[in-house]
């Protein structure tokens, strides 16, 4: 575990890694309020795999506290949406836990035959000693379906580390291990990107419309069995999170496919993405296609965002949200005409950074500490109209009467590609001109001078 | 707002043509059998075949029903007065315990982390508890810090006695700065236990410790002490304080979080609000008494304040229902001296009146419940009083004395005769027993909402956590009104299921 630890920390594409000077992946500082550990992210990258069975090696809380905490949504199987854990007792504590586990195995295979188990370990089984890996291959053996382990527990890291061990444990254990029944000239992956609300079902409707084909999902709505063939693919797309870089690093190394980073968030950068799908799979016809269905999608895009214009013109925003959303949020915000006063570059790489500053002007704040305090403060001192942030800040700008949008894993509505912009669009609009904030800033009828208030 | 520009989403997206065409072509790999096996296999699953296959699992928990013991120990800490929650252990536990609040609550959550990573795991936590409270203290600023561990910090055993002493000595805080902390593992008990025991350390770590203050002695032998126990609504607290000043009770709320987790939109956010102030708890000890509303999530406190305050202490029931309040009223009046006032009588008579309003369209229902032990007592007394048949109750933090307790008090009326009790089982045995032995509607938590929608019958959401229903915390669930509020939230779901239900010729007005 200690040798795959290393090398994902050591991700040659994540500029971290060559530069000592930087501290972005530093580890958090004891005694602040923290982000989600390496296992929330492993499980949070792994998950949105629907067919699967997913087992937390560990104590109750690890699994009852993740269980459901995301919206990735599937259009079919709902194995991954079951909470399954071997509830590891003090005894099994004390005596190892391998016996519950290949049990448990067990009792998944016999009751769901899913196409495949991850594994995950915790804490306390890697302090323990569980062999995770040996008994994930004497079990895959066993039932002759695959049984992976996921040696990602909470105390090695992030967030971000975990969902990069996850990446290691899709190359290791998954990709390349079947092949598809077709292949197509025109087979992409979609890396990274989770389907929180649905939004690949958007992706894909664009996909759909100029003949791309999304080979395999990883791992947003996706199937085991289709992950395993993901080296076919002609070009490998990571949406979100550089986390998984290293999934598509590796796959350019073995497998000679071509990838780029890019994002669905805002017109530009949604056909942007476009052209770049287009380009890498070298064809002309395609690329076409792609100019035709842009332009045509900006044409309507430009009509439907014509009512909301007169209430997001101008408006100043703070957002405060992780990784690609920095940056990628900052472009669809501009187009709809507002302005971007500061951004939370927290957990955002320095190239999300360098990307941030090609985006906003010398005015704009980057909020660089975490915690509530220091984003107030910027909403305040840049007389910010709203704020954009995830689910942990939003009841903070709430008790200081700031309207709020949320945009992180919790949220329940598809931003991505042209029909999100304008869902976007909309919900800043209801959100900025929403009657509670008239309400909320008056004061009540007995107060002095409530008559003048705003 | 101008006209909507129209947006598809996905729950209509789906059954255009086109999806309906690729999930037939997706059917192949996604699902290798036929709508017929399908079917046979949902059948199978509502068979007592299943339901004995699905009983005798042990190694394998499927959705889980219970939170581990360090959320219980934030929930402890936030009732004291600018006291921050602080968990030694790996980072992402505090994360998740964040979340799980404010999901609930609809509140930001102050709590830190000691952030331990491997390091810590081989050389102990030591340096991460020790810059940890120096970087909290200096950072959020609070009176007390509370201590609790994760499993990580359990495994390696890390003395927090010791650590937290070297850190004084290091001058990382002050000598006088009170750091009550638990032993809070996650794989012994659950958030119950946790909380019991942050509580038992943060009222033991203060007792007496304001020094010998005459004033603030005599003016506790006033007063009764009102632990509240693992709870999950501001509304209870809010009442239970609501009873006391209508019977004009003096009293210490040991563990208020109901002003922290339920705070104003003032315009300008504090890290602190409200909470039971740090000079009263330690002075509860020279109270009148001390009465905890729930009994099996304060049992080593209980036991501490039974050996150590010398001052009679009362345990549970949760006061949901009418006899259950009833006792709270007439065991703060033996305490206390004071009666019963009329406002409460009038209250109850009210209570009352509307479960006779009610009782026609409850009466005979039959119920499947999960949840802590405390809260099940509680809502099988109250279903038996208004002629709910308990059929199903599932305690997956349960024990062997709540076990009995529960087939006791079912034993006690002709409605509970149908009823059974199964602790230390998870959703997925409960989901059996709602397909082998159908019930009318379930009562329990947001996770419950899986088992009840493949038994395609109601959840009405009580207990923790409530994710997907809004406000339902800052309701009242103890006390008559909290009675009442019960009341009406189930009967009311029965007449709208019978509404749902009717077909066009007995649809009509009056129920």
């Amino acid at each position: 575990m200690r040798r795959q630890v290393l090398e994902a920390l050591e991700e040659p594409a994540c500029e971290h890694s060559t530069n000592e000077n930087l501290k972005v992946c530093a580890r958090p500082k004891p005694g602040q309020a923290s982000g989600g550990c390496s296992f929330d992210g492993a499980q949070i990258a792994l998950l949105p795999i629907a067919d699967a069975a997913h087992l937390v090696h560990g104590p109750l809380g690890c699994s009852g506290n993740s269980w459901e905490g995301r919206g990735s949504l599937s259009s079919g199987p709902h194995l991954y949406q079951y909470g399954l854990t071997t509830d590891l007792k003090e005894s099994e504590i004390i005596f190892g836990g391998e016996k519950k586990l290949r049990e448990a195995i067990g009792e998944i295979m016999e009751r769901f035959s899913p196409p495949a188990v991850f594994v995950y370990s915790t804490c306390v089984t890697a302090l323990i000693g569980d062999d995770l890996e040996a008994i994930c291959r004497e079990e895959t053996r066993k039932w002759g379906v695959p049984v992976i382990p996921v040696n990602s527990p909470g105390f090695v890291g992030s967030k971000n580390l975990g969902t990069r061990l996850a990446g290691e444990t899709l190359f290791q254990y998954v990709i390349g291990t079947s092949d598809p029944p077709e292949t197509t000239p025109y087979d992409i992956n979609l890396i990274g990107e989770y389907n929180i609300a649905g939004e690949m079902w958007e992706i894909k409707e664009l996909l759909d419309k100029v003949g791309i084909r999304i080979l395999s999902r990883i791992t947003g709505d996706g199937r085991f069995q289709e992950i395993r063939w993901a080296h076919h693919a002609k070009v490998n797309m990571v949406v979100c999170s550089r986390a998984l870089i290293n999934l598509a690093r590796k796959m350019e190394e073995h497998y000679q496919i071509p990838y780029f980073e890019g994002s669905f968030y805002g017109a530009g950068e949604t056909g942007s993405s476009l052209r770049k799908i287009a380009g890498l799979l070298k064809d002309r016809e395609l690329e076409r296609r792609v100019e035709e269905l842009i332009q045509e999608e900006e044409k309507k895009l430009h009509r439907d965002l014509l009512q909301y214009r007169p209430v997001l013109k101008g408006k100043k925003v703070v957002l405060y949200t992780g990784g690609v959303k920095s940056w990628s949020v900052i472009s669809a915000l501009q187009e709809l005409g507002m302005e971007v006063v500061a951004v939370g570059t927290n957990k955002s790489t320095q190239e999300d950074i360098a990307r941030i500053k090609e985006r906003v002007g010398a005015d704009t704040e980057l909020i660089d500490e975490g915690g509530s305090g220091s984003i107030l403060k910027a909403v305040r001192s840049k007389k910010a109209d709203m704020m954009i942030a995830g689910g942990r800040n939003m009841y903070v700008a709430l008790k200081e009467k700031i309207p709020f949008l949320e945009i992180n894993q919790e949220r329940h509505t598809a931003y991505a590609g042209y029909t999100g912009l304008k869902r976007l669009a909309k919900h800043i609009a209801h959100t900025l001109s929403h009657p509670v904030w008239q309400l909320a800033h008056k004061k009540a009828p007995w107060c002095e001078g409530w008559a003048d208030d705003r | 707002m101008a006209k909507n520009v129209e947006i598809k989403d996905h729950n209509t997206l789906f059954q255009s043509e086109e999806y309906m065409k690729s999930a037939e072509k997706k059917m192949e790999f996604e699902a290798p059998c036929s709508l017929e096996e399908v079917e046979d296999t949902a059948a199978y699953l509502k068979t007592e075949e299943y339901k004995e296959k699905n009983f005798a699992r042990e190694a394998l928990t499927i959705n889980p029903a219970k939170a581990c013991q360090p959320l219980g120990a934030v929930l402890a800490a936030l009732g004291f007065e600018k006291t921050l929650p602080f968990v030694h252990g790996s980072q992402g536990c505090v994360a998740y315990f964040r979340s799980h609040f404010a999901r609930h609550f609809k509140e930001p959550v102050p709590t830190v982390s000691t952030s331990m990573t491997e390091d810590a795991a081989v050389f102990g936590g030591l340096r991460n508890l020790i810059e940890g409270l120096e970087n909290a203290v200096s950072l959020y600023k609070p009176d007390m810090v509370a201590v609790s561990t994760t499993c990580m910090a359990e495994v390696i055993g890390d003395d927090l006695q010791a650590f937290i002493e070297t850190a004084r000595n290091e001058g990382a805080i002050s000598k006088s700065f009170p750091v009550p902390f638990a032993n809070t593992p996650s794989f012994v008990g659950s958030h119950i236990v946790g909380y019991d025991s942050m509580m038992k350390s943060i009222l033991s770590y203060l007792n007496g410790r304001e020094g010998d203050g005459e004033k603030m002695a005599a003016e506790a032998a006033e007063k009764i002490n009102v632990i509240p126990g693992f709870e999950p609504y501001t509304g209870n607290i809010r009442e239970a304080k609501r009873i006391l000043d209508l019977m004009d009770v003096r009293y210490t709320i040991l563990g208020d979080h109901s002003d922290m987790l339920d705070s104003p939109a003032n315009g300008e956010y504090r890290t602190y609000y409200g909470g039971t102030k740090l000079s009263d708890a330690a002075y509860a000890s020279r109270g009148k008494g001390t009465i905890a509303l729930q009994k099996y999530s304060t049992r080593k406190t209980a036991k501490y304040i039974e050996e150590n305050w010398g001052h009679p202490f009362i345990a549970g029931p949760i006061p949901i229902g009418i006899r259950n309040t009833d006792a709270l009223l007439m065991r703060i009046s033996e305490l206390t001296g004071k009666p019963i006032p009329q406002s409460l009588k009038d209250e109850r008579g009210r209570v009352v009146d509307a479960m006779t309003d009610s009782h026609p369209y409850l009466q005979g229902k039959r119920v499947a419940m999960a949840g802590d032990p405390d809260l099940l007592l509680g809502l099988i007394s109250l279903s038996l009083e208004l002629g709910i048949e308990p059929v199903h109750i599932l305690c997956t933090n349960g024990d062997k004395e709540f076990e009995e307790e529960a087939q006791r008090l079912l034993a006690e009326s002709p409605y509970g005769l149908d009823g059974k009790v199964y602790v230390g089982k998870d959703l997925w045995h409960l989901r059996s027993l709602l397909l082998t032995d159908p019930v009318d509607f379930a009562i329990g938590s947001t996770f419950l909402k899986f088992a009840a929608k493949d038994a395609n019958i109601p959840l009405v959401r009580v207990g923790f956590p409530i994710f997907d229903r809004h406000h339902m915390h800052r309701y009242p669930i103890i006390g008559y009104q909290g009675t009442l509020n019960l009341l009406s939230l189930m009967v009311n779901m029965v007449l709208e299921r019978l509404d749902e239900e009717a077909p066009g010729h007995s649809f009509d007005v009056v129920r």
